[in-house]
């Protein structure tokens, strides 16, 4: 009898009255675990059963363990499946009991069903202890040899798994050359995609490290293979095709004719009934025809109908996966969809993230063939009860407008939604009226009129109260009462609550007096006087700035203020054209879904698959919730990056699942460029020396962030911008662009550690040194966190990746600047900022 | 690829949990999740694809059930969305339809399936025949079974042969005592019918109605000698406001506005034949399809070539092909719905009624429609079928088959809230309805042709149309 399991493992918190129940299951286990009666088995099949549903519902039933393994001595496949999902769960935390099951899944490895060969061997290569690799070894050798394909299927998957609890082992045992083999040999389909699937990742991981990792990555794409996998396309299943389209489109075929060959055999693929093919395929198509432009356009012409069908057919969620895609070719050429209009419109019952990429994409196709018709079907949503819809259609019908299809139809129709006496919609109009009237300027009559009739007190919402009264002020010799609206509206001043508002108020107020002083001046003054008097900065500043100007000079005033407008052509766009670009490379992943491109929220290609997932559990959000996790997860993730992006990525490896290695080294505590150096050595950056400025003078003229044309000498003292501040993306961007300046090991006061415990304590008392955090995470012992600051003439940015070992009292700092030479003076600026941490 | 599937009930709860790799992805994730459709409302209203702290999420919601898949790498989404419908297909096709209980009773069988669906994160097969030769369905007759043989296993202790022969989707050896093999059209109309063009059409109306003296407010009007036709009437205004006397209205008789209306068709087979068969099937009019997606076992080149159907089917019943037909021109029925306000009260009527004869009787008529968040009360009747308002305010009236001697109609007044004089939202109606026996896109089967049959089998057709995403916006 082999002792009972449970000593070593204290029960679950969260186990409510199992407890009983599970020591009860024990003992009538072990009862029957050497019974061969008839009928054991269902009785058996029933206690499993219910080890298996509070395993479900999440009880801990590890403490059955070893009467479980017992019990599965039997012929019974279904008990025996039960019995591998248990082990599978479990044997992970409980490593010595995983070695009692090894026998009796090695024994079934051997079993004369190929079935139960296949899944005993599953279960064998799941169990992820590392210490038990080397019994994996033998039957998985088996399992590529076996005679049915079933077994051959697993194992070849089962391969890959082995390389992920101990590569050394797989690659010592000669595995990835016995997987080529099968690859190239196997009769049957699934074993040969999931020989390339093993293969793909276990070479693309080895790459960096193996020159022959990297030639037979290479070889993969080489065109006998890659023609291999073209010419059995239709024997592989539907997912398998997936796994090798993305293969086939990463290949670069050597001419035209060798294009039109591949197109010409994939394409009866596009009425594949699966959308993942589908996609696949368009993947391939896109690509290979990037540099031919009249066939790329024929591409879009044939893949139109099935993109079409794929939306329309299938579920939601299938639609609106496709749908992202369709939105991504739609923006890039949209002339070719122009009169498919009628797919993009919207359905009452989609959900609204559909409905949005619909709008986007009708407001993109509209051309002067076909704006009446779309911008009618957005007024029917104008219409619409659901509010944020409403508003969305009235952004797109301005957009058409802005793209200068007929304006006139479109300016009645907004007209009319100011009649429509919805507070929203009427909001929401104003916002547009207002970029209509900058871009055309000829309608202000007609517009004015109606705007003239909004009372403002109708409308409450910030955006639309500045629309408002930002017309107010521009057009106030048009509008009869201005001057008097304005002055109410200032009468009121204490009781607006937003900036925005409060400043256009005072602009238009100005506006107005400097067209109509006499009906204006008393509200100017009252205006001036509650912005001097403002809480907030901007506020006063301008009322402030108006004052002084009108003291000066009331002609040099109206210069400034109410300069002669041109009418502005073009909107600044908000995604530039080079990100689209990027995305487009991207198609078929995630990237297009959330229409950024993936190094903004991932990089798999520097990281290999899975290598952050257990660190990025433990990582903690500091202010904002989903927002800011997600921002320090990118940032984390650019951060390992940096540190894999090096030679070294095996020992990245190591540096971060076993986080004790970050202080296991011993550098010298002091902060001297010796020091510094050491660790470069050990990070091992490209970059020669901390004090040369480094070549990335071409990113930041990119940038504009306006390097110093030459770097002078340290300046004596550093002064910080107390409001210096970043957003989340920007900072990581900024942390992926710039090579290390600085990199510091030194010590923390044990009492500041002490004040680790409250997670804010740190971000806020570097803030009180103009230094702010944008990220933080990680638990004790070690802590992370990202830090921002700028040079008070905002001429330089730092960048600080600080990780604190509470344990060790150590710190390590990394230090991005744009401006190098005072790298040192702010690192010895944060030094002493962190040095007061806790002793103050 | 894949890390971890999840499936949870609709109070959040983890039904079941399945890891795919070794690297196991903790279930706190899915308190994560829920928090999210706690505070973003409606799960239905949730993106498929969200990027969580830690991982990126996939969803589906059948039935209440939601599947959650995890990742943490780059990968197709549609691949990861595709599976997972699969999944969640297999699974109701099991167990006989999808809810928290069956899945409790059979996580089992639901631990099976996934365990031959996917390995490692990557899909493996999700072709139901091949899993139902794997994987016994908990069904009857496997229970009567187990009885009479004494044999409780619910797996088949043979591995499917197909696996290894070229046909996938097919076992080699099948045998039926009775060979027969139906083909069923089964279409979807979706359209969207514009009542009204102009949002501000009820106030011209009733000023039309409340100047022109002769009429009132819902009485039958007989203009230019169409009668009973006032819900039809499209107004092409000119007024000058200054002076209401010369008031001019144009009134011109319309049918309605067909915005966009099309088929999305499915060609069902049901197939119980002995051997490999070899079908071919062609139709007398395949140049109407606008687009179409083939089941894996279409050859693609005949379809090419000379627009016909070969392959060798699935056992059982499974989905063809699909296809769209896109601009067609008429809707077999109408639904014209008609809101008149006047100082807080809004009258409505709704009338049904054939549009387009279909040659075969129509049933399953239901008009649904949610009523303006500014409506305080309704009071709503019908002369056919019957109508009910839901707590949610949803109104549906459920008319059946449509009758012969009248044509239904709903009527009653709806209360706005104080201080609203009239309603300016305008319900969209979702119209429901089903007709056997035809297939409206006007698609038909020309022969269906056996090679290597080892006897003559039975063959039949059938054709239906049911109402999609049909609308009409009042």
């Amino acid at each position: 009898m082999a002792p009972p399991a449970q000593s070593h493992r204290s029960p679950s918190p969260s186990q409510p009255s199992g407890k009983g129940e599970v020591s009860d299951l024990k003992t009538q286990l072990r009862l029957l675990a050497g019974s061969r009666a008839p009928g054991t088995d269902d009785t058996k099949r029933e206690l499993f059963k219910k080890v298996i549903s509070y395993m479900t519902i999440g009880i801990d039933v590890s403490s059955v363990f070893s009467e479980m393994v017992m019990c599965s001595a039997t012929s019974d496949i279904v008990l025996k499946k039960m019995c591998y999902l248990y082990v599978g769960n479990y044997a992970k935390h409980n490593p010595d009991l995983a070695l009692l099951t090894i026998n009796f899944l090695q024994r079934d490895c051997k079993d004369e069903d190929p079935m139960i060969r296949g899944l005993a061997l599953r279960s064998l290569c799941l169990l992820g202890v590392a210490n038990l690799v080397e019994y994996l070894v033998g039957p998985l050798g088996n399992g590529l040899k076996d005679g049915n394909s079933y077994v051959r299927m697993v194992a070849a998957v089962g391969v890959l798994k082995l390389y992920h609890l101990s590569a050394s082992t797989c690659l010592d045992a000669d595995f990835p050359p016995l997987l080529k083999q099968l690859m190239l040999k196997d009769k049957d389909s699934q074993v040969v995609a999931n020989c390339l699937t093993s293969l793909q990742e276990i070479w693309s991981l080895e790459a960096s490290t193996s020159e022959e990792a990297a030639r037979e990555r290479e070889t993969l794409l080489s065109k006998p293979i890659v023609y291999y996998f073209l010419n059995r396309m239709k024997e592989f299943s539907e997912w398998a095709q997936c796994i090798i389209l993305e293969l086939v489109s990463k290949y670069a075929p050597m001419d035209t004719e060798e294009i039109f060959d591949i197109m010409n055999l994939l394409e009866d693929r596009l009425h594949h009934a699966n959308g993942a093919v589908v996609l696949a395929i368009i993947k391939v198509f896109l690509h290979m025809t990037l540099s031919m432009t009249d066939v790329h356009q024929q591409v879009y012409e044939r893949i139109k109908a099935p993109l079409l069908t794929l939306v329309s057919s299938g579920s939601p969620e299938q639609s609106y996966a496709v749908l992202s895609h369709l939105h991504l070719l739609v923006m890039r050429a949209p002339y070719i969809f122009s009169s498919d209009y009628k797919h993009f419109y919207c359905q009452y019952n989609e959900p609204f993230y559909v409905k949005k990429l619909k709008l986007e994409m009708l407001t993109a196709v509209a051309n002067e063939s076909n704006t009446y018709e779309i911008v009618t079907e957005l007024c029917e949503y104008v219409a619409n009860v659901d509010i944020s819809m409403a508003r969305e259609s009235i952004r797109a019908v301005g957009k058409i407008a802005l793209q200068q299809y007929d304006v006139n139809a479109i300016v009645d129709r907004l007209l009319q939604f100011l009649e429509m006496e919805k507070e929203h919609v009427t909001a929401e109009t104003l916002v547009l009226v207002k970029d209509l009237l900058r871009k055309y300027p000829q309608w202000s009559h007609d517009c004015i009129a109606v705007v003239g009739n909004i009372s403002s007190k109708n409308v409450q919402e910030p955006k639309a109260k500045a629309a408002l009264i930002w017309m107010l002020g521009e057009y106030a010799q048009d509008m009869q009462d201005s001057p008097y609206i304005l002055e109410g509206l200032v009468e009121n001043w204490d009781e607006e609550d937003s900036t925005e508002v409060r400043l256009h108020l005072l602009t238009a107020v100005m506006k107005c007096f400097l067209r109509r002083a006499p009906e204006t001046q008393k509200a100017l003054g009252d205006a001036l006087a509650a912005g001097v008097a403002d809480f907030h900065q901007d506020v006063r500043d301008r009322a402030l700035l108006y004052y002084r100007l009108l003291k000066y000079d009331v002609s040099v005033a109206k210069r400034i203020v109410n300069p002669p407008k041109q009418a502005v052509s073009v909107f600044a766009d908000t995604q530039s054209s080079e990100m689209k670009d990027r995305i487009f490379d991207e198609f078929n992943s995630l990237s297009v879904v959330y229409q950024k491109p993936s190094y903004m929220f991932t990089d798999k290609e520097h990281r290999g698959p899975f290598a952050f997932s257990e660190e990025l559990g433990n990582l903690s959000i500091g202010t904002e919730p989903s927002d800011a996790a997600v921002a320090a997860q990118r940032v984390e993730a650019n951060d390992n990056d940096l540190l894999l992006g090096t030679s070294e990525k095996e020992e990245g490896h190591g540096y971060r699942s076993n986080g004790s290695a970050y202080s296991a080294p011993s550098y010298n505590a002091s902060t001297t460029a010796g020091a510094s150096q050491g660790h470069f050595d050990l990070v091992s950056i490209d970059q020669p020396s901390t004090v040369h400025p480094p070549a990335s003078f071409a990113i930041d003229d990119l940038l504009g962030l306006g390097m110093p044309a030459a770097p002078s000498s340290a300046p004596p003292t550093l002064l910080l911008n107390a409001k210096a501040s970043i957003d989340a993306n920007a900072f990581q961007q900024k942390w992926r662009q710039q090579s290390i300046s600085l990199s510091q090991e030194t010590s923390i006061d044990p009492r500041g550690v002490a004040g680790m415990m409250n997670p804010q304590a740190l971000p806020q008392h570097m803030q009180g040194h103009s230094i702010n955090c944008i990220a933080s995470g990680g638990q004790a012992p070690k802590f992370k966190f990202f830090f921002f600051a700028q040079k008070e003439d905002g001429s330089s940015a730092y960048l600080v990746e600080c990780i604190i070992n509470s344990s060790s009292c150590r710190v390590q700092l990394k230090i991005k600047a744009d401006d190098q030479a005072t790298s040192q003076a702010f690192s010895e600026l944060f030094q002493s900022a962190l040095a007061k941490f806790g002793s103050a | 690829m894949l890390q971890c599937i999840f499936l949870l009930s609709d109070s959040g709860e983890v039904l079941l949990e399945k890891q795919l790799t070794g690297h196991r992805v903790d279930r706190a994730i899915c308190d994560w999740f829920w928090d999210q459709i706690l505070t973003q409302g409606e799960s239905l209203k949730l993106v498929p694809v969200i990027a969580s702290p830690t991982h990126y999420l996939f969803q589906v919601v059948r039935e209440g059930i939601t599947f959650l898949a995890c990742t943490q790498v780059e990968m197709p989404p549609l691949m990861a969305i595709e599976f997972l419908c699969r999944v969640a297909d297999v699974l109701s096709n099991y167990l006989d339809g999808l809810n928290e209980d069956v899945i409790k009773d059979n996580f089992v069988i639901v631990y099976e399936l996934l365990d031959e669906m996917i390995d490692n994160g990557f899909p493996l097969t999700t072709e139901p025949n091949i899993l139902r030769e794997m994987i016994a369905p908990p069904n009857i007759v496997s229970k009567v079974l187990s009885v009479v043989t004494g044999s409780t296993s619910n797996v088949s202790n043979t591995l499917p042969g197909a696996t290894a022969s070229c046909v996938p989707w097919r076992k080699t050896d099948l045998k039926h005592a009775t060979n027969e093999v139906y083909v069923d059209l089964v279409e979807e109309m979706d359209a969207t019918i514009n009542s009204f063009v102009l949002p501000g059409f009820s106030v011209f109306l009733s000023l039309f109605l409340h100047y022109s003296g002769q009429l009132c407010s819902g009485s039958p009007v007989c203009i230019d000698g169409h009668p009973k036709q006032l819900a039809n009437v499209f107004y092409l205004y000119s007024l000058s406001c200054s002076d209401l006397s010369p008031l001019l209205i144009l009134l011109l008789l319309r049918d309605g506005n067909l915005v966009k209306c099309e088929i999305y068709g499915e060609v069902e087979v049901n197939s119980n034949l002995s051997g490999l068969p070899d079908l071919t099937l062609s139709f007398a009019n395949p140049l109407i399809f606008n687009d179409v997606r083939f089941h894996p076992c279409v050859r693609l080149r005949p379809w090419e070539a000379n627009q016909i159907l070969s392959f060798v089917p699935p056992d059982g019943q499974f989905t063809l092909m699909s296809y769209r037909v896109k601009k067609l021109k008429s809707t077999p029925i109408y639904v014209k719905p008609q809101f008149t306000s006047d100082s807080g009260t809004c009258r409505v009527s709704v009338l049904v009624g054939i549009r387009n004869d279909p040659g075969k009787s129509i049933d399953n008529i239901a008009v649904q429609f949610k009523l303006p968040p500014c409506v305080k009360s309704s009071d709503l009747s019908s002369n056919y079928g019957s109508v009910n308002v839901l707590a949610d305010k949803t109104c549906s009236w459920t008319i059946g088959r449509m009758p012969k001697d009248k044509a239904p109609s709903m009527s009653g007044t709806l209360v706005l809230e104080s201080g609203m004089d009239r309603l300016h939202v305008f319900p969209t109606f979702k119209v429901g309805f089903r007709i056997m026996g035809v297939a409206l896109s006007g698609l038909k089967i020309d022969k269906l042709d056996l090679k290597n049959p080892l006897s003559r089998p039975h063959k039949g057709f059938r054709a239906l149309t049911k109402g999609g995403e049909f609308e009409v916006r009042s």
